[in-house]
């Protein structure tokens, strides 16, 4: 807990020297990572621990989150969406979905952002001014509803029922293995994996229809 | 690995997202802020389903995968095709159709 608090604390400390004197970034950033260094001698029993791990991983998926929505330029908030994805895929191997991990990478990663980072190149998009923040009666409205789902959601998440639901004895050692995925799928999912078919020609024929310059 | 921590970090994330499709004006950074919420709603699926051992939760997470592709996929093309007409991606441009 000590190092993981302290390695937030140090990369917060670091961005606000770089906005506030941003001339001295470098010895700030010198000192920073002794004082890194020093943290990681004194507690590295930490780094073998999974919640170290995970709360690191979270830390920097919350960021990258936060920098994607703030960042003016759309490009830079494609690169921060695909930090983002990579940390997902980190928490699903956390999980124990080698799968979905795999598939996050190759799909998300690869396939979709490839689609956004192309457009936005092709499109070449300025930075834009300024967000939509609205104002008034929507504004006080927002953070009412806000804090009310909030509440709901802590409410739920503390009232669960605490025990798991599942037997330790009928423990499958195939769990999010491909092999167990595709046994679902051509089985019990049969139906929505034929539809999921259906869906993706008919998404690639509009993507194709919608993108042309004259429909002949 | 207790599944609350996951619970709270896909709520976040959700969170984060949704602010975004209501705050951004740029249609293409619109459509990632939806890839962020789908993403959030992912991580649960794969939470829920490492909690109860059961599989199923992992194919819903392969069809949710399959639907953010073919989401981004229509949702950039009517992007190219805004931009083509109006030469702008702003969403405040695009009200033709507003009530």
């Amino acid at each position: 807990m000590v190092l993981l608090l302290g390695l937030i604390a140090v990369v917060a400390v670091f961005a606000l020297a770089r906005t506030f004197v941003p001339a001295r970034t470098v010895p700030v950033g010198a000192a920073l990572g002794a004082v890194m260094v020093a943290l990681v001698a004194y507690d590295h029993q930490e780094l073998a621990s999974l919640e170290f791990w995970s709360g690191l991983i979270g830390f920097v998926a919350i960021m990258s989150a936060l920098l994607v929505v703030i960042h003016p330029n759309p490009m830079v908030s494609v690169l921060f969406l695909i930090l983002n994805l990579f940390c997902i895929a980190l928490f699903f191997l956390i999980l124990n979905a080698q799968f979905l991990a795999v598939i996050q990478v190759i799909i998300y990663a690869g396939a979709i952002m490839v689609l956004f980072v192309f457009v936005v190149m092709l499109l070449n998009l300025k930075a834009e001014e300024g967000l939509r923040l609205g104002g008034g009666p929507q504004r006080s409205g927002a953070v009412v509803l806000g804090v009310a789902f909030a509440a709901l959601m802590f409410y739920a998440i503390r009232n669960r029922g605490a025990a798991p639901y599942f037997e330790p004895e009928s423990f499958d050692s195939g769990f999010g293995t491909a092999r167990g995925i595709g046994r679902l799928l051509f089985t019990r999912y049969q139906f929505a994996f034929e539809a999921a078919s259906i869906l993706l020609i008919a998404a690639m024929i509009g993507a194709v229809v919608l993108a042309k310059r004259k429909l002949r | 690995m207790r599944v609350e921590f996951f619970l709270l970090m896909a709520a976040l994330l959700f969170t984060i997202g949704c602010v975004g499709v209501l705050v951004r004006r740029n249609a293409i950074v619109i459509l990632m802020c939806i890839e962020l919420m789908l993403n959030a709603v992912n991580l649960t699926f794969a939470a829920f389903a490492h909690e109860n051992q059961s599989m199923a939760g992992h194919v819903f997470v392969f069809f949710v995968m399959t639907v953010a592709a073919a989401e981004a996929a229509v949702g950039l093309a009517i992007v190219i095709a805004l931009f083509r007409r109006r030469r702008t991606t702003d969403v405040e441009d695009a009200s033709l159709m507003r009530w």
